[in-house]
């Protein structure tokens, strides 16, 4: 039984400044979702909403088809992981995962098996753990809930690379043994786009898209091959972005390539690939626009 | 945690806390108590002995127990929410925690008094409650144990204040102001329930010392009210609390 996810007309205010505005989304259950957006565009708010840490000012937040705000059967089964975790600094890691016994469904073997694989001390003091090993253990708590939507919100962060990618997979083999509704969100989007099914790019407070990864992919392509044959290919389409090897260039688009086209650059010796995620993101969220 | 259910986690949720509490204090208590104990004696030798002194250690129970309450809440507020802890059970799990730990600092008031009682009464030394400008002598076993059976209530009062505290900081930026009214009904009361002297400078006396025409039982009757108005209102302000965005 895992959660499916609606938010209708939704908007989150703090004080005057909408953080989410009219927010309309509906995530089937079990599968994993990449939630995507450059910084401040709501995507801490939204996750924040989905487990009851806040209250929308506006409109109706239902997760397996019931409101969630106070409803204890949904949000126990709920675990929202932020960045840094929300632990008790005072306590030691062994103290802070025991508290996870009031999930109805935690596990505390598996917390345990975690914490000794990804090297968690159990006797030290949640506030004198590094950055990296607090994220682990905001990523171990997040698992071993075995929550039926379970949302990671940069919780990679101060991670070394074998941790994160340990990380992913641990996640995945959870998420294959006990299906179940998974966000995360993150900014390392070419990490994450092998494990994602779904992607929901939120800017400026508001669903610029939810697609497949699949149909992401579709929508531009990446064409590879001998740089003056890919730059006559490329010529007229929204360029994303350029590799150049000697020879050999390397050219994202962000246009579907229609079929006369395709089969004219294949015939040129081009090769063509899927567009990368986060070319597309970079590109959807109009790279123009900077700030932290 | 021993019943974890979905149905009895906010009681086992409360226990566990006020006993995750009394243990972690364990140690400051033990000090004040070996403290409380030792001084007397030793004061002895110099000088004779005419003040209780587990009436001070007593006294600065009820501000710990304040602080005790508000920082807790404050603290483990979002930590809860995130295990998937409603608002609603939280302020049950609080209620809980409040009475396990006003009982057991109660009960340990009471003792140190009885027990101090005894030692002053071997000694012929004089079990005098000393406040601004006011003595009250405990001259029997009797007076001891009446005197030192509001301990358990004036804690609880004193929770129920420093957890509107933390409740209402928590809340809000500016939730902290709730010290403006809390602060001075909660001395009204334990000046009342306690029959001490008047808290504060002399301007304040007139809010401070409102309730101290109160009779005994009145007075708990009032702080008894007082203290379920004030359960009431820190779960009125729970549920409506949203959890803090991080700062990074």
């Amino acid at each position: 039984m895992s959660f499916s996810v609606s938010l209708r007309d939704v908007t989150l205010k703090y004080g005057d400044t909408e953080a989410l505005s009219d927010v309309g989304l509906t995530l089937e259950a079990g599968k994993i979702y990449g939630l995507l957006g450059r910084n401040g565009a709501g995507k801490t708010s939204l996750l924040s909403l989905l487990a009851a840490f806040r209250k929308p000012s506006n409109g109706e937040v239902l997760v397996d088809g019931r409101p969630v705000w106070e409803n204890i059967d949904v949000v126990s089964r709920v675990a929202l992981v932020r960045e840094g975790g929300d632990f008790d600094d005072s306590e030691t890691v062994l103290a802070t995962l025991e508290t996870g016994s009031l999930r109805p469904d935690w596990d505390g073997d598996y917390a345990l098996k975690l914490a000794e694989r990804f090297e968690l001390p159990l006797r030290k003091k949640v506030r004198d753990l590094s950055r990296g090993k607090r994220s682990v253990l905001g990523a171990v708590c997040g698992l071993a809930a075995r929550a039926e939507l379970a949302m990671f919100d940069e919780v990679h962060l101060g991670m070394d690379a074998p941790t994160r990618d340990a990380f992913y997979k641990e996640l995945l083999a959870e998420y294959i043994d006990r299906p179940h509704t998974v966000i995360l969100s993150t900014h390392l989007i070419n990490e994450v786009a092998n494990y994602l099914e779904e992607v929901v790019i939120v800017d400026k407070g508001r669903i610029l898209r939810h697609e497949d990864v699949e149909a992401f992919q579709n929508m531009g392509a990446t064409l590879t091959g001998p740089a003056d044959v890919v730059d006559t290919a490329a010529a007229g389409l929204n360029v994303l972005a350029e590799q150049r090897l000697g020879g050999t260039k390397s050219v994202t688009v962000a246009s579907a390539l229609d079929p006369q086209t395709r089969e004219r650059v294949v015939e040129a010796g081009v090769e063509i690939g899927p567009v990368g995620l986060q070319d597309l993101f970079i590109h959807l969220t109009n790279p123009d626009r900077t700030g932290a | 945690m021993a019943d974890t259910t979905l149905a009895n986690r906010r009681h086992t949720l409360g226990f566990a806390l006020g006993g995750g509490a009394l243990k972690y204090f364990s140690g400051w208590i033990a000090a004040v108590v070996v403290l409380a104990s030792a001084l007397p004696p030793i004061i002895a030798q110099y000088r004779s002995i005419d003040i209780s002194a587990w009436y001070i250690a007593a006294n600065s129970g009820k501000i710990f127990t304040a602080i005790v309450s508000g920082i807790f809440l404050y603290t483990l507020l979002a930590g809860m929410i995130a295990q998937g802890v409603t608002r609603r059970e939280l302020a049950v799990s609080l209620g809980w925690f409040g009475l396990l730990w006003s009982a057991a600092l109660g009960a340990l008031a009471i003792a140190m008094f009885l027990g101090e009682h005894a030692l002053y009464s071997a000694f012929d030394w004089s079990q005098t409650l000393q406040g601004d400008g006011g003595e009250t002598r405990l001259d029997s076993v009797g007076a001891a144990l009446e005197f030192s059976a509001r301990y358990p209530l004036v804690y609880l009062l004193y929770f129920t204040g420093g957890a509107i505290i933390g409740a209402a900081a928590y809340r809000s930026d500016w939730g902290w102001l709730v010290l403006v009214p809390v602060v001075p009904v909660v001395l009204a009361l334990d000046g009342a329930l306690m029959r001490t002297e008047v808290w504060g400078p002399g301007w304040a006396s007139a809010v401070t010392g409102a309730a101290n025409g109160l009779g005994t039982w009145q007075a708990v009757a009032v702080v008894l009210v007082a203290v379920a108005a004030g359960a009431w209102i820190v779960r009125g302000i729970l549920l409506g609390t949203q959890i803090r965005a991080k700062q990074a």
